[in-house]
């Protein structure tokens, strides 16, 4: 059916991005340390590298990709790397084969972030998981 | 320490919305207990099945049936789902007759679509770019 008329969203959407301040090539920078991020996650990375990624400095990367995505980059390959993890261990890795898998060097650091973002250990997670074949 | 464990939409039939959101969108149904003429009627996501609930609520009261058309009638999703190719889902969506009122469209660090729930909600699905 076509539509005649645009809803109250659509025009909401168009005034908001019409509005944007930031150029297309800002964002396809940052995109390409996203990209990054997906593709090394498992490496230790620093915010070196991920600024060189996007082509900009580690000063305007931060303020531009939190600008973009509303949390640091930090926050956002941690994230990325448990969810990751949730992944791995679904698969029956170890927690320690996991732990190195998605970029931690310690499993101590690796279990404490995990429960922070999860609200369950590594192992409290592998048994409620692998114990609940659907 | 206070958590999200349970979200909800309002939706006009609980079963109808039970079989949309598990036989079309994908969820699993995780609890259904009796509550009067309703239920307390949940639902999940496969990959994060203790993770946050979705409720598909009932509307027993009638400002919610004005909230949830006149939302419907501006166009604007009730809520909004992460998807991981949002194209790929577009396509396998709309070979089982999902409405869409908006195909993926690329805004700003996202591309979103637009679908009608057929309980009343439009929701938004986004894949982060």
């Amino acid at each position: 059916m076509p539509k005649t008329l645009r809803t109250f969203f659509e025009s909401e959407l168009e005034r908001i991005y019409s509005e944007e301040v930031l150029s297309p090539e800002k964002y396809e920078q940052v995109r390409q340390s996203r990209t990054f991020m997906n593709k090394y996650f498992s490496e230790k990375l620093e915010l070196d590298d991920l600024a060189k990624a996007a082509c900009m400095s580690r000063f305007h990367f931060v303020r531009i990709f939190q600008r973009m995505y509303g949390l640091t980059p930090r926050v956002y390959l941690r994230d990325l790397r448990i969810s990751k993890a949730k992944d791995l261990i679904k698969t029956g890795l170890s927690v320690t084969q996991v732990c190195l898998e998605v970029g931690y060097e310690s499993v101590p650091t690796f279990s404490s972030v995990f429960k922070k973002c999860t609200g369950c250990t590594p192992r409290e997670y592998q048994r409620m998981h692998n114990s609940n074949p659907e | 320490m206070i958590k999200i464990y349970v979200t909800s939409i309002p939706v006009d039939d609980q079963d109808k919305a039970l079989d949309f959101y598990t036989h079309v969108l994908g969820f699993i149904k995780k609890k259904d207990i009796p509550l009067g003429e309703h239920k307390w009627l949940t639902v999940v996501s496969p990959a994060e099945q203790s993770g946050v609930e979705l409720l598909l609520e009932p509307m027993g009261f009638e400002p919610a049936k004005v909230y949830q058309q006149s939302l419907k009638e501006a166009g604007i999703p009730c809520t909004s789902f992460a998807v991981d190719d949002i194209d790929k889902e577009y396509e396998r969506l709309s070979s089982l007759d999902v409405q869409f009122s908006m195909e993926p469209t690329i805004a700003g660090t996202v591309k979103i679509a637009v679908l009608d729930d057929t309980c009343g909600n439009y929701i938004q699905l986004m894949q982060e770019l």
